[in-house]
């Protein structure tokens, strides 16, 4: 996945808050990021770098928070973390399950002053 | 230093176009589908299938996504099927402002629009272009066991062609176990085996799509 455009995204959203909240300068970025997306941090960080001179958030540290998967099963109430994105129950082997976590890819919060 | 709470989605701008790109199309009444699968699986193939068999009946527009040309619209458009063109040139999947920026040439009110994607198994299923579904097709050259490298896309879409079944006998593809992986990964998925080179199998398919167009309805 070419993370240059949602990169671009964060950035620009960062940016945009940090006008709107009167920072002069941002510090941290907290980004959620589920583990069932197709988007990685290691790239995200990549493109980060070389998108962030000049901008308001130069020199922030982007920090990720990896949302895991998490499932829950109405059949027998089961709810719990998998590792693998199989959606079989792995107590009763039921197969309607509800994604409780791990699509998430927001910003939760800037720091700065 | 302040701690400001954001909460918004990286990809919120996309998912607002998206929305307005949906309430474009719910205003026609038409069904979209977003068609995605690996370069060279078939995709226009399987959409000319379709279209030659729905034609008669529905009203039909296909949106085709590629990095440059226009050799697939050409072909759809070979069959008296309405097409538009999208080049990407440098994106590897469609975003709702790509498909945004050609609703205003869409000028008739469309039963069916089939928005065949950049062949691509990653980057597509993240970005949510005002579909009704996301329609995922493998070939069978392809092997068995793409639902495990690529689950997020065999978890989103709603339908699942396997295409090339007529190569089966050349390849190594076990139907079963593709079947069996991609309902690991969405278990209420619809799968259709295919082959749109010789025709096999599209009478359920076709029923799948009539029954789907005549919810629209």
């Amino acid at each position: 996945m070419h993370e240059f455009s949602v990169t671009k995204s964060i950035l620009d959203l960062c940016v945009q808050e940090a006008r709107k909240n009167g920072l002069k300068r941002v510090k941290k970025i907290i980004v959620k990021l589920g583990k069932f997306t197709g988007f990685s941090a290691e790239a995200i960080s990549f493109y980060f770098t070389s998108l962030e001179a000049g901008t308001v958030c130069a020199g922030a540290r982007l920090v990720f928070v990896e949302i895991p998967i998490r499932i829950k099963c109405p059949k027998c109430g089961f709810e719990g973390q998998i590792e693998e994105p199989i959606f079989v129950c792995p107590e009763c082997k039921g197969e309607r399950l509800d994604l409780v976590s791990g699509r998430e890819f927001y910003i939760e919060s800037i720091e700065g002053n | 230093m302040k701690k400001i709470s954001i909460l918004k989605p990286v990809l919120v701008s996309n998912q607002e176009r998206a929305r307005e790109n949906r309430k474009f199309f719910d205003r026609l009444g038409s069904l979209v589908i977003n068609v995605i699968a690996a370069p060279g699986a078939g995709k226009t193939s399987v959409i000319e299938s379709l279209g030659r068999r729905l034609k008669s009946e529905y009203k039909i527009l296909v949106i085709e996504g590629d990095i440059r040309g226009s050799l697939d619209s050409a072909r759809i458009k070979k069959l008296k099927i309405d097409a538009i063109q999208i080049n990407t040139v440098t994106a590897c999947h469609l975003d709702a402002f790509m498909i945004g920026k050609v609703l205003p040439r869409i000028r008739k009110k469309y039963d069916l629009i089939l928005i065949e994607n950049v062949g691509n198994l990653v980057c597509p299923a993240e970005f949510e272009i005002g579909e009704d579904f996301k329609l995922a097709i493998l070939s069978t050259a392809e092997g068995d066991d793409k639902p495990l490298k690529y689950p997020l896309l065999f978890h989103l879409a709603r339908v699942a062609v396997i295409n090339k079944r007529d190569l089966l006998p050349h390849v190594d593809f076990d139907p079963r176990r593709a079947k069996k992986e991609i309902r690991k990964r969405n278990p209420r998925a619809v799968i259709f085996e295919v082959s749109a080179k010789t025709g096999a199998g599209f009478d359920p398919f076709v029923e799948f799509m009539k029954k789907e167009l005549r919810k629209k309805r």
